[in-house]
């Protein structure tokens, strides 16, 4: 019942597309396993089977994704949607869930592409009902042309013009910008404006977005701080500050956005060598040019590697396919080195670019490292900040300690939701860089599963590292 | 209330939502439907029992978690409406399991 690949591909958005294209067209047999109903990963979702009578409002950065998907269609490439990887052991075994089965493959390299999260914004009141992410609304948007009048939209970052300003052309009223841009973003982002300048085009996007959210009369608080939800059982409302006055507006529905991080729990729970990417106040898989990990026949593409946006995910998945043909004996050194300088050129230009857009519009602390007591940080087991507070200072310094005395990270979405601010409150408290404390350490399964699921394997070994592999 | 842009030739399923029949749009998110009814409680946060709601729509908040087909903690944004689907908000807590524990060894006794 199991296949041998060439490669394997994690995750069908531009990145893992991408590679799989690559791939295949260099000959090697490729699967692609997606967790989504359909390819496109969540930039590119459902682009070539829009709810919307007319896509073209979303944004031409977003239909151009078509193309890609239909090619990725017509590939020969063995592709599996639903398919929701929990296992990724040694010798390239793969499991996934699919139709409440496990099913398993076995790959020579694996290219994994497991996308972006939006970062946590901890306030007080997030964990209520009418609060969800601006990144929530476009998925809405995008798969189900589901919307939500008078809402407002709060935070900071490309993303959260963008889907006001599609909300605005589509009709759907919104209550009110509440952006935590703090001022001074031009002194700020000086040192990479050569990198801004590198993509003038994405740079006049970005202004004609906030011009057509402007010319729509939708009220725009800016530099806006210290946000809290207000309400007991939902939200009511938010109130913010602004000029030294306290602000408060009145809304069912409040999406929140500050910016997007990599989706660590795969690259984590393999063991992977992750660093504190200072810029980008994230963790992030340590990678060699072309996506390579710390642990062999394993690269990483996308945004999970570090955000860099859509079109970067593409140069960077032909990169891993090029390199794992060349690992697999298929293109030699000098044709990896010749088929990859453009790819890697481009690469570094949207590097540049994002340097000038992190600077730009950065998450503050106090959204990111809470300072109410009563502010959940884990969401599911309902850990607040005053009781990781107290956890800390009954000893447990780190992440793990944390979480074995408090249960933080211990619910359903695996620390997604908390791993980020527990790292960095740690980090506070201790007065330390983020990068001495660490992260949760993560395991298999990867995902939620019934025991009769799980039962089917008794014997799941993790993947090897390097030293237990020579040792 | 959250409204539908779904251009209008859609496909209809019916699926069954907390004791309701109602007629979705084929290929919907299980979210979706819910949210386009005005079922936005999913499950209760499993401490304090407080009523949840989705928060990210793509399947890394975990506050979706919902009964389909009597089986609990699916993900409603990850899910694809089904002819014929039960669903139900998610009332387990940690409060609920240790009672359902309890009446159990009560029975084995």
């Amino acid at each position: 019942m199991s296949d041998i690949f060439d490669i394997a591909i994690i995750g069908a958005g531009p990145g893992g597309m991408s590679a799989a294209l690559e791939a295949a067209q260099q000959g090697a047999s490729v699967a692609v396993l997606d967790r989504k109903a359909t390819p496109g990963g969540q930039i590119y979702r459902d682009v070539t089977q829009s709810p919307l009578l007319d896509p073209s409002v979303l944004g031409r950065e977003y239909t151009e994704g078509a193309e890609l998907v239909r090619a990725f269609l017509e590939a020969d490439i063995d592709r599996h949607q639903n398919a929701d990887v929990w296992h990724i052991g040694e010798n390239g075994e793969v499991l996934y869930s699919q139709d409440n089965q496990t099913r398993r493959l076995v790959a020579r390299e694996l290219i994994i592409s497991p996308g972006a999260m939006e970062r946590p914004f901890p306030i007080e009141g997030w964990h209520l009902p009418g609060v969800m992410t601006a990144g929530s609304a476009q998925v809405m948007l995008k798969s189900d042309g589901m919307v939500k009048d008078g809402a407002i939209f709060a935070g900071t970052g490309p993303l959260l013009y963008l889907i006001v300003a599609q909300y605005l052309r589509l009709g759907v009223t919104v209550n009110a910008v509440v952006d935590t841009t703090p001022a001074g973003g031009v002194g700020r982002a000086m040192q990479h404006l050569g990198g801004a300048l590198r993509k003038p085009a994405y740079l006049i996007k970005g202004l004609k977005l906030l011009n057509e959210i402007r010319r729509a009369g939708v009220p725009v608080f800016r530099h806006a701080s210290n946000l809290s939800i207000l309400g007991e059982s939902k939200a009511v409302g938010l109130q913010f500050q602004q000029d030294g006055r306290t602000h408060s507006i009145n809304a069912g529905h409040i999406f929140l956005h500050q910016g997007v991080i990599p989706n660590l729990n795969m690259t984590r729970a393999l063991g992977m060598e992750h660093h504190w990417a200072e810029q980008q106040l994230c963790w992030t898989p340590v990678l060699d040019d072309w996506g390579q990990s710390s642990i062999p026949h394993i690269a990483v593409v996308g945004d999970a590697a570090g955000i860099q946006g859509a079109e970067a995910a593409r140069h960077a998945g032909r990169l891993a396919a090029l390199k794992a043909m060349n690992k697999l004996g298929k293109l030699n050194d000098a044709d990896l080195q010749q088929e990859s300088s453009a790819n890697l050129k481009a690469i570094k230009s949207f590097k540049a670019f994002r340097s000038f857009l992190d600077a730009y519009y950065p998450p503050t602390p106090e959204h990111r490292i809470p300072v109410a007591t009563n502010t959940l940080v884990c969401r599911c087991e309902e850990q607040t900040m005053g009781q990781l507070r107290a956890g800390f200072e009954q000893g447990a310094k780190d992440p793990n300690a944390l979480k074995a005395l408090t249960r933080c990270g211990m619910g359903p979405c695996q620390g997604r939701q908390c791993g980020h601010t527990v790292s960095e409150l740690l980090a506070d408290w201790q007065n330390k860089p983020v990068s001495d404390i660490g992260y949760y350490r993560l395991r298999s399964p990867q995902r939620l599963l019934s025991v009769e699921e799980l039962s089917q394997f008794q014997n799941i070994k993790p993947v090897q590292k390097p030293a237990e592999v020579s040792a | 209330m959250f409204r539908s842009l779904r251009k209008p030739e859609t496909q209809s399923v019916s699926i069954n939502i907390n004791g309701q029949t109602v007629q979705v749009a084929e290929g919907s998110s299980l979210w979706a439907a819910m949210a386009l009814h005005g079922e936005t409680q999913t499950r209760l946060a499993s401490v304090s029992g407080q009523q949840r709601s989705a928060y990210c729509a793509m399947g890394v908040c975990f506050e979706c978690l919902v009964e389909i087909n009597g089986v609990p903690n699916q993900q409603a944004c990850m899910t694809t409406v089904e002819e014929g689907m039960h669903v139900s908000s998610q009332h387990l807590t940690e409060q609920s399991i240790a009672a359902l524990h309890q009446k159990e060894s009560a029975d084995h006794e």
